[in-house]
This record gives C-alpha cells, structure tokens and sequence, in this order.
C-alpha cells in the first residue's frame, strides 16, 4: 500500500515535469529569435537550443512511461454504488456530501479494521464478566447470579471490608438499591469511588482528596488518573464470576497496597 | 488547590533577568511548558494614631485567584487573615483617612509560570517599589492538599532543579502545620513573611 502510493506519487511527479519543459519548448517556439542570441549565427542557435529542449521533452517523456509500468493496476473495480453520481451533482449545496461521503467510507474502513485487532485481543484474554461453562458432561453446577443478590449480602461484604481494613474509611450510598457506589477514602490523601453491580466491582474512579465525589468525570490530576488505570487493571485481574466476595476483597487489598506505595513515594 | 512551598534563590553576582533565565533553562530541560504569567503583589497600611495602637494591615493580589483580595491585619499580638473579593480594594480607598499606605513598600513578585506533570513552578522576580531585590521561587503540588504527605516530594522536586540552594527544612510558616489542610491563604503568609524580609534588605547593586 505505502509502496503503491509512493510510485504513484512519483508518477504524477514525472507528469508535472514533462508538461512543464512542454511549456517552455511552445515558450520558445512563439517568442522566435530574441535578443540573446546575438548577431551572427542567430537562427541555428535558436535551432540549437529548440533541439535541447525537446530532448528534455524526450527524456521526460521516457521517465513518465518507466513510472507508469511501474504502476500497479487496482484488482478489481472500485464499487461506490450510485454515490458515484454524487460527483456529478451539479446543484451547489450538494457537492459538499461527496466529499463527506468519502470520509465516512474511511472511518468505516477503520473500524473493520481496529475491531478486527480488538477481536484479537479479546479472545486471547477473556475478560467475561458473566459466567459459562461449555462443558458437555452431565454434572453440570448450578450457576449463580451475581447481578441480582438480596442487599443484605452486599450490606455485609462491604461492613466486613471495612472492619478489615482499618485506614479505609467507607461511605456508602445507594442511588438505586441493590447497586451501592461506595466511596472509600484513604488518609487525606486519595478516595476511590467504587460502583457495585450486584457483588461486582463494575466501576472504579480514584481522585484527590479535594475532589467532587463524581463517578464519571476523571481526576485533574495526572498521579490519580495512574493510578485509576492501575485499579482499573486490578479489578480485571481478580474478576471472578464464581467468587465475587473473593474478587471484592482483593480487589481491595490490591488498592490498600498501592496507596502504601504512592504513600512511600510521597515520603522518601 | 495544593501545597506551596516558596523559596528564595539566591542571585549570585548574576542579575534577575539571567537568572531567571538559567532557572527557566533548568525548568523547561525537565519538561515543563509555559502557561503564561503570574503576578503577586502586596500594599501595607498603617493606622492612623487616632485609632489607638498602630495596627498594619498587609493588601495581598495573587494572579492564581484573581478574584479575591487576601488581606493580613497585625495587631501586634496576632494576624487575622480575611480572603474577600474583589470590592475590598475599593474599601480600603475609602478608608484612606485611617489606614495610609507607606510610600515606597508595594511589593510584587512576577515572572513566568510553568506546568510539569501535577506540579506547577513560578519563577519570580521581587521588586519593592520598583527596586529589583531578588528571587523567589514557588512550587506547587496539585493534587496534595495535607504538607506533611507531600514534603519530602517537594523537597525531592525543589533539590533537583534548584541544587543546593534548594530548601532542607518547610518553611516557618508551614512548620507547625504540617497536618492540616493548606489553602491558598497560606501561600499569601508566606509571600508576606518573604516580603518584609525583602523590604528590611538593602536595595542590591544591580538594578534592573
């Protein structure tokens, strides 16, 4: 593709050169003898230099050929459908979609292309959140929902986590029952606001102390914004659909871990 | 809103013009970039004797909240600082027959403003009633708002762009309230404390 471009690129460059020296052979031709060319011999000085530049021509001519069999023919017809026909609107406020037209055609093109490498990537590493099992054998488990849990449950996994560890401080608040957006605040120095679905981590935010608690806006601040991607990759790590009190608890342990180290970092 | 720490750097026979230079040279060597200007400046009235023992009340304007006006007033046992907006300018005019303005004390400290990362450094050049006086050096964290968490940081950043003239020890002002949460009234305390000590120092040599 690169390649094609270039030899393209340098094809027109001939093209440009050649009609330019053709240009300057009429140039001569219609101003005949001029000044220049002085008294004696004028007329095969001028042939002289007509000859010259028509083997400029020449040359360039040749270079045009070599670049255009180098040229690679596309493999099949470029199908636009009848957006064709746009290029041949003649109404002025039309012509304008043509153009937008195209672009769009690139974007598209561009998303084939990344969701093809995202659909790589992701079926490498399987970040499921809902649990399946495709085994065939008859014992097959019983799968649990970890979407819709009494609220007791989650009551109890987040009053536990808080009694374990001992510098969070949790402030919990409900804005639709079964999923709580806890706010855990670590010294004076960074909170994390976690938003659960059922029992599961479904979001995480860390921002500065002195920070409005939104979930959905990220910190000013280039440490904390860090520091939410390393949350963000910790609660991928430890996402299990089987155990999710289990996935919470190091989740949280993973998050007390970094703030000792940011803290350690502060405090050489 | 983080923590300050202002320090003075010393001009060694160079004049503030270079070495602002060299600072801003060192500065944008680790990446900073410019964001424009900054400017802090400070006016002192003093009570006029009808009102009793003379108090003094220090006017500060700092660029980075450009809509208030800090104010510190020196009793002589305390200092109350009062954060206002803009309208307590217009006050102390009117005021103008109790508390009058010493000739030749407005100080100002300005020069250019840098961000790098989380930090934000102001070079300033300190001129008191004009005469060029010194340096001072301010630096920001953004997203620490407690100084005893992030001293070491600083003082770590300070060290390493300003060498051994870096500061080893928190400012005074900062010493016993290292716990609490800063604000920006506490960065005018230690503007005022650089200030008067400018303001004792015999005007230097070179005047730019």
């Amino acid at each position: 593709m690169e390649r094609d471009i270039e030899q393209l690129n340098s094809a027109l460059n001939s093209v440009k050169i050649l009609r330019s020296n053709v240009r300057r052979v009429f140039e001569s031709v219609s101003n005949g003898l001029r000044a220049d060319h002085g008294d004696d011999g004028k007329e095969n000085k001028f042939i002289l230099e007509l000859q010259e530049l028509l083997t400029t021509v020449n040359n360039n001519l040749r270079d045009v050929e070599n670049s255009v069999s180098n040229l690679t023919p596309p493999s099949g017809p470029f199908s636009l459908g009848n957006t064709t026909y746009l290029s041949q609107e003649t109404t002025q406020e039309r012509q304008a979609l043509y153009g937008q037209l195209v672009n769009s055609y690139k974007w598209t093109d561009k998303i084939r292309e990344y969701s093809a490498v995202a659909g790589n990537i992701l079926a490498a590493n399987s970040f499921n959140k809902t649990y399946k099992t495709f085994s065939t054998t008859k014992r097959r488990k019983t799968q649990t929902s970890n979407h819709n849990v009494p609220p007791e449950v989650i009551e109890n996994l987040i009053t536990s986590i808080d009694r374990l560890f001992t510098d969070v401080t949790i402030t919990t608040n409900r804005p639709f029952v079964p999923n709580p957006v806890i706010q855990a605040s670590l010294g004076r120095v960074l909170k994390a606001i976690i938003a659960f679905k059922g029992l599961m981590i479904e979001w995480v935010i860390v921002k500065a102390h002195a920070e409005s608690n939104d979930l959905w806006s990220e910190s000013r601040y280039k440490v904390f914004r860090k520091v939410t991607e390393n949350c963000h990759a910790a609660m991928c790590h430890f996402h299990s659909p089987m155990m999710p009190e289990l996935a919470v608890r190091s989740f949280m342990v993973v998050y007390c871990y970094i703030f000792f180290v940011f803290l350690k970092m502060y405090k050489k | 809103m983080g923590v300050t720490i202002l320090t003075q750097f010393p001009t060694e026979n160079r004049t503030g013009p270079q070495t602002i230079d060299v600072l801003s040279k060192r500065i944008m060597a680790l990446g900073a970039i410019q964001q424009g200007q900054f400017l802090v400046d400070c006016e002192t009235y003093t009570s006029v004797q009808q009102l009793g023992p003379q108090r003094t009340v220090h006017v500060l304007h700092n660029s980075e909240q450009p809509a208030t006006v800090f104010s510190l007033l020196e009793t002589g046992t305390k200092t109350i600082p009062l954060a206002t907006d803009g309208l307590f300018d217009l006050l102390m005019m009117k005021m103008s027959s109790f508390y009058t303005s010493k000739k030749q004390t407005k100080a100002e400290s300005k020069g250019p403003r840098y961000e790098i990362g989380d930090f934000c450094v102001k070079l300033g050049t300190v001129t008191v009633s004009s005469n060029f006086k010194g340096i001072l050096v301010e630096v920001e964290y953004r997203p620490c708002v407690v100084p005893a968490m992030c001293w070491d940081l600083l003082k770590e950043f300070l060290q390493g762009f300003l060498g051994l003239s870096g500061p080893t020890n928190p400012p005074a002002y900062l010493q016993n309230r290292m716990q609490e949460i800063y604000s920006p009234i506490d960065t005018i305390h230690q503007y005022l404390e650089h200030f008067t000590l400018f303001r004792k120092s015999p005007v230097e040599a070179n005047v730019n």
